[in-house]
Formats: C-alpha cells, sequence, structure tokens
C-alpha cells in the first residue's frame, strides 16, 4: 500500500472533515507517538478538583517571549488574523497542524513543545489531570471579559472547573440533516435515522460517541453510559439500524454533496458551512434539533506546561479575544465561538434556521461526551465493534 | 505496514538469493546503512508493536507497557472472526480478479506490445504515483449518487441512476483497482523472461494455442503468478481505506479494525495484539508461498 508514504496527503482541514477519523495523517501521528510509564494518573470519571494541581510554576505573564509555537486544525482560524498577530507584535508564527485528537495528544506526550493548542473538551481534562498543560491567569488578559463573567456556561464547564487552565473556543452541536425533496416524513427525533423513505440514504456518524450517544438519546438513557444492560439496549438499536444505512461515515459533507445521503446524522457547524459554501441548492436541506436531546461538544485553548513562550501565548489568547477577531473567526469557521462578542454575528448567520441557533447560558451538559475509566471504555468500544463488524 | 512487507516479500524472492559473491570489505560497508535503517525503522517497530500487544491503557487513554494477556483475550470473540473472514474472503477474491484482469493485461503487452511495451508499462504504473488515498477518494466522488457517472447515465437515457458505492462490490472493487498493478507487473516480468520460442514449438508440436497456452505459458510464468497472488493478498487482507471509502454500513474489514483501535478507541494495545494475529496469520500465507516458490525451483 502507498497512502502512508508517497504523495503528500491532503491537508485535513476541520471545516469540512471534523474530527478526520479516516486517520489520513496515519504515519504522521503515529509518529509522535509516546508512552507514559508507570506514573498514576487520577481517575478519569472524577473531574479535578480546582486546587488540587501540584507542582505549580508561578503563572505567566502577558508579555512577548518569543516566536509563536501554534498546534491545530489545519485552517481553524481566520487567516487574517493570524496575519495581524504576526503584523502587530512583530513575531513569527510556527504552524503545526494534527487530524484526529488522539494524534495531537500523542505527539504532546511524546516531547514535543507548543505554545498553544485547540484540544476537543475531554482532551483538555485528559491534559489537565496528566499536568501537562498550565493554569491560565485571567487577569492576565484584557479581554477575558469576552469569555467570561458575563454568565457563559463556560465560566465553569465540565471539562475544566472554572476554565482554569483553559480558554473555551468554538462549540457544536450534533442534530440530523436532510433532504426536504426527498424525504416528506420526519419526526424531529433520532428515530428518523430509521426513516423508511430514506432508506438505504442514511448515513450515522462514524464515530462511537455520536452513534452510542444517539442510540442512547432515543432509548432515553445517558450518553456516557457504561452500565452492561444499557449497553446491550443500544447494541441491539443499532444493529436494527443497518438495513436503513448506507454507511457509517464521518465525510459528511462529501455525503451530502454527493447526493448518497438524503438524511444524516450531522454536525452543525459542518452544516452551516455545507449549506454557505457546497450545497447547489441550499433550500432543500433542513437541520433538525432531535426532541430527545442534541449533544453538545465544543474546545478550547490551552498553554501546555513545557510552552517555550507562555508569555505569547498569552498575548495570543487575549488578541483572539478582541471582538473584531471574534466575529472574523465566526463568519470564517461557521461555528458559533463561546464568547459574548461573537453571539449577535452567528445569530445572524442562523437565521431563519433556529435548530442551529445556540443560546451559550443554557448549555446542558448531561449531553456531551465525557472521558472513561478504562473499563468502562473497553466496554462501550467492544458494543461498538460489534456494531460494526455485524 | 504493507509495503515494509513487500519489501520484505522481494527480499525473499527467488532471484535475490545470496549469490556467492566476492565479499570484499566495501561491500560489508555498503549493507552497512541499509541494515541500519531495516533495524531501526522496521525490526524496531515491530518489536515495539509486538511489546506493546502485552500493554495496557491508562486512565488518560495512554498507553503503556505491560505483561498482560487480557488484549489477546479480548480478540477470544467471535465478531473477531466474522471480520477476519469477511477480509479473508474479500481479499482472495480480489486476488482472483487481479489474476484474470492481470494476466491477460501482461500478456497482451508482453508478447504484443512491440516497440510500445514500455511505454504501456509506463502508462500502468503512472497513475500510480498518486496516492491511493486520493484515488480512492476520487473514484468515491466520481461514483456518487449524483456524480458525474450518473449524471453522464442520466443524460443517456438511465434516469433511476445506478448506486455504485458502498456496497460489498463496491470495496472489492476498490481492492482490485488499487492493487491489480502488483498483479501485471510480476506476470510481465516472467513472461518477458520466457522464451518465446516455446510457444512456437508447442505449435510445432501440433498443439492448438488453448493448449499451448495452458501445457506451456502458464507453467513458465508460475512464479510470476505466485508472486502476484502475493503481492495483492497482503496488502489487501489489512486494507482499510477501500472499506471505509467505498464500504457500506456491513463491510468492515480488519484494517478498519486495526485502524479503529488506534486512532478513535485510543487503544494501541488493543490494536497490537490485532496487527501480531494478523501478521502471524499473513505469515501463514508467507510460508506457503515461499514452499510453492521452493519446489518450483527444484522442478526447473
Amino acid at each position: 500500500m502507498t497512502n502512508s508514504n508517497s504523495a503528500p496527503e491532503p491537508t485535513v482541514r476541520r471545516r469540512d472533515f471534523l474530527r478526520g477519523s479516516l486517520g489520513l495523517g496515519a504515519a504522521a501521528a503515529l509518529a509522535g507517538c509516546g508512552f507514559s510509564g508507570d506514573t498514576p494518573a487520577p481517575a478519569a470519571s472524577t473531574s479535578p478538583s480546582g486546587s488540587a494541581a501540584p507542582s505549580e510554576s508561578p503563572a505567566a505573564k502577558a508579555v512577548i517571549d518569543g516566536d509563536l509555537v501554534y498546534f491545530n486544525w489545519a485552517e481553524y482560524i481566520e487567516p487574517t488574523v493570524l496575519e495581524g498577530f504576526k503584523k502587530e507584535y512583530g513575531v513569527k508564527v510556527i504552524e503545526t497542524n494534527y487530524d484526529t485528537y488522539p494524534g495531537m495528544l500523542a505527539k504532546m506526550s511524546s516531547g514535543n513543545q507548543y505554545d498553544v493548542v485547540l484540544p476537543g473538551a475531554r482532551f483538555v481534562e485528559q491534559l489537565r489531570n496528566q499536568n501537562m498543560i498550565q493554569r491560565i491567569d485571567k487577569a492576565q488578559l484584557k479581554n477575558a471579559n469576552q469569555s467570561f463573567g458575563w454568565g457563559s456556561y463556560f465560566d465553569n464547564p465540565w471539562y475544566d472547573p472554572n476554565s482554569d487552565y483553559s480558554i473555551p473556543f468554538s462549540m457544536y452541536t450534533t442534530g440530523i440533516a436532510y433532504r426536504k425533496d426527498k424525504i416528506t416524513t420526519m419526526t424531529g427525533s433520532w428515530a428518523d435515522l430509521w426513516n423508511e423513505e430514506g432508506k438505504g440514504h442514511i448515513y450515522v456518524l462514524d464515530e462511537a460517541d455520536e452513534a452510542m450517544g444517539m442510540a442512547a438519546l432515543l432509548l432515553g438513557l445517558d450518553v456516557n453510559t457504561a452500565n452492561p444492560d444499557d449497553l446491550a439496549k443500544i447494541k441491539d438499536k443499532l444493529i436494527s439500524q443497518k438495513p436503513y444505512l448506507r454507511a457509517y461515515s464521518t465525510d459528511d459533507i462529501n455525503n451530502l454533496a454527493g447526493g448518497n445521503a438524503w438524511i444524516h446524522q450531522e454536525w452543525s457547524g459542518d452544516f452551516l458551512n455545507f449549506i454557505n459554501y457546497t450545497a447547489e441548492d441550499p433550500k432543500i436541506w433542513e437541520y433538525i434539533a432531535p426532541k430527545e436531546g442534541m449533544p453538545v461538544n465544543s474546545d478550547a485553548w490551552v498553554i501546555p506546561a513545557n510552552a517555550p513562550h507562555p508569555g505569547t501565548a498569552l498575548v495570543f489568547l487575549d488578541y483572539l479575544l478582541r471582538p473584531e477577531n471574534i466575529i472574523k473567526n465566526i463568519e470564517y469557521l461557521g461555528y458559533p465561538l463561546l464568547a459574548q462578542g461573537g453571539e449577535a454575528t452567528y445569530a445572524k448567520m442562523v437565521e431563519g434556521r433556529p435548530s442551529l441557533a445556540i443560546d451559550l447560558k443554557n448549555i446542558d451538559d448531561t449531553k456531551v461526551y465525557r472521558n472513561h475509566t478504562p473499563a468502562d471504555t473497553a466496554a462501550r468500544d467492544t458494543v461498538w465493534t460489534e456494531v460494526k463488524a455485524s | 505496514m504493507s509495503t515494509d512487507l513487500q519489501d520484505a516479500v522481494a527480499a525473499t524472492l527467488p532471484g535475490a538469493k545470496r549469490q556467492s559473491a566476492t565479499r570484499t570489505r566495501l561491500w560489508g560497508w555498503l549493507l552497512l546503512p541499509p541494515a541500519a535503517w531495516m533495524i531501526v525503522f522496521f525490526v524496531s517497530s515491530i518489536l515495539i508493536v509486538v511489546a506493546l500487544s502485552f500493554g495496557t491503557v491508562n486512565a488518560n487513554g495512554r498507553p503503556a507497557f505491560g505483561t498482560s494477556l487480557a488484549n489477546y483475550q479480548a480478540l477470544m470473540n467471535t465478531t473477531y472472526l466474522t471480520v477476519f473472514i469477511r477480509s479473508l474472503v474479500y481479499s482472495v477474491t480480489t486476488v482472483v480478479l487481479c489474476m484474470f484482469i492481470g494476466y491477460p493485461v501482461a500478456y497482451a503487452i508482453a508478447l504484443h506490445g512491440g516497440k510500445y511495451k514500455n511505454a504501456l508499462i509506463a502508462a500502468l504504473v503512472i497513475p500510480f504515483f498518486a496516492s491511493y488515498l486520493i484515488r480512492m477518494y476520487a473514484w468515491s466522488t466520481l461514483l456518487s449518487d449524483e456524480g458525474l457517472v450518473n449524471q453522464a447515465l442520466h443524460t443517456v437515457g438511465f434516469t433511476d441512476g445506478v448506486q455504485f458505492l458502498n456496497t460489498p462490490g463496491a470495496v472489492v472493487a476498490g481492492l482490485v483497482y488499487g492493487f491489480v498493478v502488483f498483479m501485471i507487473l510480476p506476470i510481465y516480468a516472467s513472461l518477458e523472461r520466457m522464451d518465446i520460442a516455446l510457444i512456437e514449438a508447442g505449435k510445432d508440436l501440433y498443439h492448438s494455442p488453448l493448449r499451448t497456452f495452458f501445457a506451456v505459458t502458464v507453467p513458465a510464468t508460475r512464479a510470476g503468478v505466485l508472486g502476484g497472488v502475493l503481492l495483492v493478498f497482503l496488502p489487501a487482507l489489512g486494507d482499510f481505506v477501500s472499506a471505509q471509502l467505498l464500504g457500506g454500513p456491513s463491510t468492515f474489514m480488519i484494517g478498519n479494525l486495526i485502524q479503529q483501535q488506534f486512532f478513535e478507541s485510543q487503544n494501541q494495545p488493543l490494536g497490537s495484539a490485532l496487527t501480531v494475529v494478523l501478521m502471524l496469520a499473513l505469515l501463514v500465507f508467507m510460508v506457503f508461498y515461499l514452499r510453492a516458490t521452493q519446489r518450483q525451483n527444484r522442478e526447473t
């Protein structure tokens, strides 16, 4: 096989490939594979308490102390925002990209040094538990009030109490996209992914959490359940769906654009990008917020504990929080940013599509995908493997 | 992984046998860099995979070395057997199809290509300079329900369109497309090496063309066919791209399983155990191949 070492790989852009689970960068991600030794790690299921952060070095000050070593999804920032930072502060930006969160974690664990990184929420929790990120002194950020102190859920998010170690960035919900010209019998429930009219044209996201979470919501269970009875029910439910499915896939935008998908379990930001930039006829597309509830997931900026230039990192995070930069990023990314100044911009982008609207003060954190203990992770993974293998 | 296997296969092909060449010190030194390269990047990575297959995952999803058999115990599950058998069926089908496509192509080029031989071989090989992944991605776009192929079909009257994608057939077609060149080249090479006079001799002995083909040409090119079978079978059995991009809800292959463990599930130890089991299974086929070629060497 030649895919891992011949022609240059396509850049995985988060905009059209949310979490790159295809493993395009298999070689790249594994190259930085790091192994942990026997260092005990706190149980993942218990959130870290805000005070228990051992061996804390004094918090960094927001003063430029070198170039910015920047680690993020490819193109997951408005280009002129990054350019503006270089010009204004006279620093270089040394950019590296990842295409999966596990790949990101592997590179960080194997000793690569970065100043700013954008992990998903559960990876923020993992990094915090492993003491791999540093506390961020909010007093150093002139624009901290954009993110904090106005009643946003992210003042005290589930993955990082008080947002002590992270600055929330963007978020998305998981719902259902469908074609109004093909399907007339949607009911506004996750059961629509078993729709007779759409048989053979239905896609479920190829991610254990999303697929199992959807089935759990439909069955009235916790999206994070690892209870054996619950898992057995989820497994049966998902296997009962197979005759309706075209495929499991995270290549959502291509599935929608190519006409293969009439009904697609879908991420809100991808849907918005699809109808804004790719769809030939956006009017035939609708996004449903299923009545059983929608999973919500987010990401946040962190500064690694071994960051070579934490001062520059703080200046950069402060710069991103300027209202004009928030607006530019929202318009470019299509994801709502978790900051006060961006609410109106996002609301305007999703005008007429209430299922995409987001209220940052009322986030339901019972429907976020959390970290599990190794035993629970293995139990859930076995079910997902059995579903896909059947 | 499969690229390494191909290297290993190439090294064991009959022609590569150690000649009793004059062993100067220079040769020894010249062998040092490739040997070091193989040890650093090939042997050591296999050792890490084997070691990790006895490891565990800690509470933060990081792999750790260990001495646990739990990963192998977890594989004692009929689910994995189902996936393995499915992969086996897909890759054997792929090999057979590649043989039926590859042999005539190689034959036509080698015996009737004339002065265009090299150009034709180049035309076959050049598309393979583009990444396999990108070519598969291109197919999935071209063959989608409202893609270019279906649009063309629509204009010539097939208004219902054809669903090409997301079926077992699509996965096998992807594998055949991806690896057929590995069948053509060894067969072409063995046909090139064959003395054409043998075919003429067969005809002189009043064999029909068909009988000449089966009595003379096929035996003379058996090594090439066997090489092609192996070179197609090994990567096809471990492939995950075709099933991922062209497959449906029930076309999960063993390569997908391994890929899922390494990335989405963050369970590198279980992925390693699967890899070790797959390598052992492939080893069985390798031994079979080596014995078959040895027998042939003895016969000729």
